[in-house]
């Protein structure tokens, strides 16, 4: 097995890393998260014009039928440009989940997606609250066992406080029926735990983006910033704490590409994989978003400077579908049953 | 039609240049590159026009391994095909030897048209363009901002000074540099990235363009790069804005500059 990323997997993120350091700067972000939708005009366009939205749709709705493994690199870029579009639910969970369900869901609404005409809001155990249900098309709740699919009429949505000005949170209200299944029993619970995976496993990958973005930018102040005479970097205080960031990040990355790979070739470790990494990842993020803050100083509090883009949207994704503690929890529950 | 692209691999824009220990070039171990910018809105221009009808575009650049990247790239964004031109020889090339290497390759494929960016966006000399034109023994225009291809000729829009535009008519065959800003440059699309590992990318040595090592040898050779010296006896003047103004013009008038 050779463990590594292809030569296109690598090309497909230096051209979405390219595109996004011309569209999605941090004062496009920061201007987003002021504006109604929390997202960034026409940028969700041009993604699906790339191919990056449908990436994960097949080919025969008008996707590429890539997979999660073609996500890993992607989601890291979007992660570092804390891209404020709804990458990760419609496009790297929600078009898989709809493809595996297939029939007239599938067939209305993957070439939607891939078109860049739809986004898919999820609401999936253990997340309390749904990201972007005001921008929602569709909906696929979870309700025990059961995955129901809804049209925003069938919802009632109520905004959130949410740290994240981009990733906004809405708590759903709706009754599931007969009518709006559209998967139950065996096949529901592994769908369902398939999809948990995909989730946390994308979250993950944005982490170790946002937690590089972090060190970088914090790198590169502490090479510029001079107290006593001398850059702040040289201080041992200073970059002892940026080693040790450096080290999450790097500890957490081979676990996302590894879970990424499980969860890809269905190995039976896929969950304990993806928990590990999601854990991980948000770990690394967190721990970067401290020692960014730290070193930055009061500037890095402030609302002008956009430390905090990259900052609330780890502490936003690190909660997402599981925070470290609840993957923790099931890995032991995995690793000891 | 058949339009040659020619492309330079640069440091990427955001890249941190340090001068390299020989002190006549920069440090490019550890350096991510891209395609120049003002190639790239050559390669837009001529994907432009293959768009609009029936045209080849084939890409072609000279460096070591690396540079394969920015074909791909290139060929991703909806080249036909591309050339790369690697060969010890060319280490070190100047704009004539690069111009003499590219012009082989012009012969041998005949294009109509040949794109290239103004300068690159490194050694931002702009010589390359007008040497392959002269070589090929081509018509040509630079700093081009717009383009329209009919039949034999194309009509395009230069760039001169103050603003203001020349428009000129050239006959087919023609080299054209283009400006940065002529177009908006497409990204290359995940499925073109894809496709573009079934496109034809040749390889060639310097021999193979019918060439010898000493035909592409510099004549130019870079003595020294460096950082300019920092200057000293600079002054901030200190008071509101109305006794700084006085200030300075006191200033000036002790110069004896007013």
């Amino acid at each position: 097995m050779r463990f590594a990323f292809s030569e296109e997997q690598r090309l497909f993120q230096e051209a979405l890393a390219g595109m996004l350091a011309e569209q999605c700067p941090p004062e496009a972000v920061a201007e987003a998260w002021n504006g109604d939708s929390g997202r960034i005009p026409g940028l969700w366009a041009k993604l699906a014009e790339m191919g990056v939205v449908g990436l994960s749709v097949p080919e025969a709705h008008g996707g590429l039928g890539l997979d999660q493994l073609d996500w890993v690199l992607l989601l890291q870029e979007a992660g570092r440009a804390a891209l404020p579009e709804p990458l990760l639910e419609t496009s790297a969970v929600a078009a898989p989940l709809l493809s595996e369900l297939g029939g007239e869901l599938a067939n209305e609404w993957l070439p939607r997606i891939a078109a860049g005409e739809a986004v898919v809001a999820l609401g999936l155990d253990p997340a309390p609250w749904v990201a972007d249900a005001h921008e929602a098309d569709l909906f696929l709740l979870q309700a025990g066992d059961e995955i129901h699919a809804l049209s925003p009429q069938e919802v009632r949505a109520t905004a959130q406080p949410s740290v994240d000005g981009a990733r906004r949170l809405f708590r759903v209200e709706w009754e599931p029926s007969e009518r709006t299944r559209a998967a139950a029993g065996e096949g529901g619970r592994e769908l369902l735990a398939l999809t948990l995976d995909r989730a946390a496993l994308g979250a993950a990958a944005q982490l170790v983006g946002l937690a590089r973005a972090m060190l970088d930018r914090s790198v590169d102040y502490a090479k510029k910033r001079e107290q006593f005479g001398q850059a702040i970097g040289a201080f041992q205080a200073v970059k002892h704490q940026l080693s040790d960031a450096l080290l999450q990040i790097e500890f957490a990355r081979p676990l996302v590409a590894h879970a990424a790979y499980t969860l890809v070739h269905d190995w039976y470790t896929r969950s304990r994989d993806v928990s590990t990494a999601k854990a991980r990842a948000s770990d690394a993020a967190l721990q970067c978003a401290k020692t960014a803050l730290q070193c930055h100083g009061a500037i890095g509090y402030s609302f002008e400077y956009p430390l905090h883009l990259w900052m609330k949207r780890s502490w936003s994704l690190a909660a997402a579908h599981g925070d470290a503690a609840w993957h923790r929890s099931r890995l032991a529950k995995l690793l000891l049953d | 039609m058949k339009i040659l692209v020619c492309l330079k691999q640069v440091p990427h824009k955001d890249a941190r240049l340090d001068i390299a220990g020989h002190g006549t070039w920069i440090d490019d171990a550890n350096l991510k590159f891209e395609i120049n910018d003002y190639d790239n809105y050559a390669l837009e221009a001529a994907l432009r026009i293959k768009d609009a009808g029936e045209a080849e575009v084939i890409v072609a650049t000279i460096g070591p391994d690396r540079v394969v990247q920015s074909l791909r790239t290139a060929l991703g964004m909806g080249a036909d095909r591309a050339v790369h031109v690697k060969d010890e020889a060319l280490e070190g090339s100047d704009s004539l030897g690069v111009a003499k290497s590219l012009a082989a390759i012009a012969a041998q494929e005949s294009p109509d048209l040949i794109l290239t960016g103004l300068m690159s966006d490194d050694a931002n000399y702009g010589l390359t363009g007008p040497m392959l034109a002269e070589l090929s023994g081509l018509p040509h225009a630079t700093g081009i901002v717009s383009c329209e291809h009919a039949g034999e000729s194309i009509t395009v829009e230069r760039e001169l000074e103050g603003g203001a535009l020349e428009v000129v008519e050239l006959p087919l065959p023609a080299l054209v540099t283009v400006q940065t800003g002529m177009n908006e440059v497409r990204y290359a699309s995940l499925k073109g990235i894809m496709q573009a590992k079934k496109k034809p990318l040749e390889t060639k040595s310097v021999a193979d363009l019918g060439l010898q090592a000493s035909d592409v040898a510099p004549k130019v050779t870079i003595e020294k790069i460096y950082m300019p010296p920092k200057g000293e006896g600079a002054e901030i003047l200190q008071g509101s804005a109305a006794e700084v103004s006085q200030q300075l013009v006191t200033k000036i008038k002790e110069l004896g500059l007013l």
